[in-house]
């Protein structure tokens, strides 16, 4: 028996604050589909992708139906292809990508991730294909998504990545100019990349991990907003108490996905992995993690306080996803991706979000810098600049963090660019020192693992 | 020992469960379920007991109404039928169906004929009305039990096309999605 309020909130959670599963992601192993001769590769991973996947949309648009709450993006992500398809060269790479493209087609899932390459402590023969057939590899498909591991905390950070990464972006934004570069918004460097994150773009299957695994990525940055405001006009409360809050939201939201997770899982068959419940925005109003520092009372997101209150956020979200489920994995947290949310758009393009205050507030959010549209005639060296800053976050606080930053073709601070769907537009924001040549980037090698890694 | 229902219709105050429960206690009946509402200012208690073998439910009718008299309380006793409403278990589900939108006469009626005409059983039903255009004043939620042998897609297919029809929004989901969110 339920009461009145119960059935309400639930289906106004759905109907007005934008609740949704965001992402069902199947990864698949693909170790036993490794060959030397491409054309059996690639008839290997066809048979393995589509053997595991060919149910998935179905079952999970059956299960969404069942519980009225939709499953917005069926996805997948498999082991990395710099590890399985190792004796490749960089234009067989690109083969794969296309090969990989046209089976995410085939079983009408919107991404495919784990084009990618594990780098964090240097570079094999198959990273460096990998690496080589990015941006060709990019441009030829849609629906493959690109990440490479160029830092840990356990390892350092290998600045000979940054470089190859950060020439391997620009090339990327070169030969997509006609589409402002889009095929960076495919791709993104980490450090302490998560082996079972549902969401995309970053998306892989972990070396460590089953065959094939169902992880869920919820979202829900409206239903935790609404509750905020909710409580604010009720009465007036402390930031411990708007904190309970949002981690009692952050509870309810993650028991939906491992409901709906834990059943796509059985009716495939396959092992549940995780839940990652991410405040994960939509160019959509209402669904924005920007709107949610409005409703805690700062003026914009990137005014002073900022920093501090996504600390707040995305620690409130992390317990109550915990209190939820012992199966939470991923990122779990808060993305703060530019061009994908209204308002962190609008704030950056009012000038009151710099991309200086954005790397800040990824000290404390779960990602890092996200959909960040730059001038495209910003230098190899200052994009590396900040790729190794990012990296340098990740590494010294034990977290995950990440650059998904677009160079756009022929643009410059201020123009808009727009990417379409849910990667949203935004104006291209300033970069200092756009230009300035940089010797440091330059030296390569390894920063060498911090003290704190030592903990055997 | 056999199973009766007694309902209990009176207006609300203090002390009706108390003074039918001692009356049932008296006459050595065993209650296994006691449920009540208020509907505005009427109440209505339904007891599942029970009985004695040599207590028929016309003797505990007219008992009860004798012991509570004066008290303004409608009593009704009756067997319960055994092969009623199956109970949830294997391979049935329970779904919320809950509609709001501009209240119509006789929008009580309509939803259940569909449910009725697929052979699903209402588990419970709650409809709040309270007038005008605001669709959350105006509700109503069925929990339906939905067997195997219940054409699930029809029977939901047309409660859909009902609910356009008299332009109410309704949603349909397993009960379970309730569960995960407010039964922590």
């Amino acid at each position: 028996m339920f009461e009145d309020h119960e059935i309400l909130s639930t289906i106004e959670m759905v109907k007005n604050e934008n609740l949704d599963v965001r992402a069902v992601t199947m990864g698949i192993n693909l170790f036993d589909c490794i060959s030397h001769d491409l054309d059996q590769f690639k008839a290997n991973i066809r048979k393995k992708i589509i053997g595991h996947a060919a149910d998935l949309v179905t079952t999970c648009d059956a299960v969404g139906e069942k519980y009225g709450i939709q499953v917005v993006n069926k996805r997948i992500s498999i082991s990395p292809i710099g590890l399985v398809a190792a004796p490749f060269s960089p234009d067989q790479m690109v083969e794969v990508a296309k090969e990989l493209n046209a089976i995410a087609r085939e079983v009408g899932i919107d991404f495919i991730g784990g084009f990618s390459a594990l780098v964090e402590k240097g570079m094999a023969t198959g990273d460096k294909s990998l690496i080589a057939a990015l941006p060709q590899a990019l441009a030829e498909t849609q629906r493959v998504c690109a990440s490479v591991n160029v830092a840990s905390t356990k390892a350092g950070i290998n600045m000979d990545a940054v470089l190859e990464m950060s020439r391997a972006i620009k090339k990327t934004a070169e030969i997509t100019a006609a589409d402002d570069g889009l095929g960076c918004a495919k791709l993104c460097v980490f450090a302490n990349i998560p082996q079972d994150m549902p969401f995309m773009a970053g998306a892989y299957l972990g070396v460590g991990v089953a065959d094939a695994v169902i992880n869920v990525g919820v979202s829900g940055p409206g239903v935790v907003k609404r509750a905020i405001e909710r409580s604010l006009e009720e009465k007036k409360m402390g930031l411990g108490q708007v904190a309970e809050v949002i981690k009692k939201t952050a509870c309810k939201v993650t028991r939906i996905g491992e409901l709906i997770g834990r059943e796509v899982a059985d009716k495939l068959g396959i092992r549940f992995g995780i839940v990652d419940l991410s405040l994960a925005p939509t160019p959509t109003v209402g669904d924005s993690i920007g709107e949610i520092f409005q409703a805690l009372g700062l003026p914009f997101i990137g005014a002073p306080g900022s920093t501090a209150a996504l600390a707040m956020l995305n620690d409130a979200v992390k317990k109550g996803g915990a209190f939820a489920s012992s199966h939470v994995g991923g990122l779990s947290g808060a993305f703060i991706p530019v061009s994908e949310d209204l308002n962190i758009a609008q704030a950056a393009h009012e000038g009151h979000l710099t991309v200086e205050k954005l790397e800040a507030m990824t000290c404390v959010c779960s990602v890092g810098l996200d959909m960040v549209p730059v001038p495209g005639d910003i230098t190899t060296d200052c994009l590396a600049g900040i790729i190794a800053d990012e990296m340098a976050i990740g590494m010294i606080n034990m977290k995950t963090t990440a650059t998904r930053i677009i160079p756009v073709p022929g643009k410059k601070a201020g123009d808009l660019v727009h990417f379409g769907g849910l990667l949203g537009e935004a104006r291209i924001m300033d970069v200092p020192h756009l230009k300035r040549t940089n010797e440091f980037v330059g030296y390569g090698g390894q920063i060498p693992a911090p003290i704190h890694s030592l903990k055997n | 020992m056999h199973k009766l229902i007694i309902t209990v219709l009176a207006k609300d105050r203090p002390g009706i469960i108390a003074q039918v429960s001692d009356v049932l206690y008296q006459l050595d009946c065993n209650l296994e379920n006691v449920n009540q509402m208020i509907l505005q200012n009427e109440f209505a208690g339904f007891f599942l007991t029970q009985a004695p073998a040599d207590l028929p439910p016309e003797t505990l009718e007219t008992t009860l109404k004798e012991k509570t008299q004066g008290a303004g309380l409608t009593i009704h006793v009756t067997h319960v039928e055994e092969n009623g409403a199956p109970a949830p278990g294997q391979g049935t589900d329970i779904f919320l169906i809950t509609t709001s939108g501009p209240d119509h006469k006789g929008l009580v009626a309509r939803f259940p004929a569909i449910i009725a005409k697929y052979q699903a059983h209402i588990l419970n039903l709650k409809a709040v009305f309270k007038g005008g255009p605001k669709p959350e004043a105006n509700v109503m939620s069925y929990q339906v039990i939905i067997t195997p042998d219940v054409d699930s897609q029809g029977l939901f297919a047309e409660l859909r096309e009902k609910a356009a029809e008299l332009d109410l929004d309704i949603r349909i989901q397993h009960r379970n999605i309730f569960d995960a969110i407010n039964k922590i």
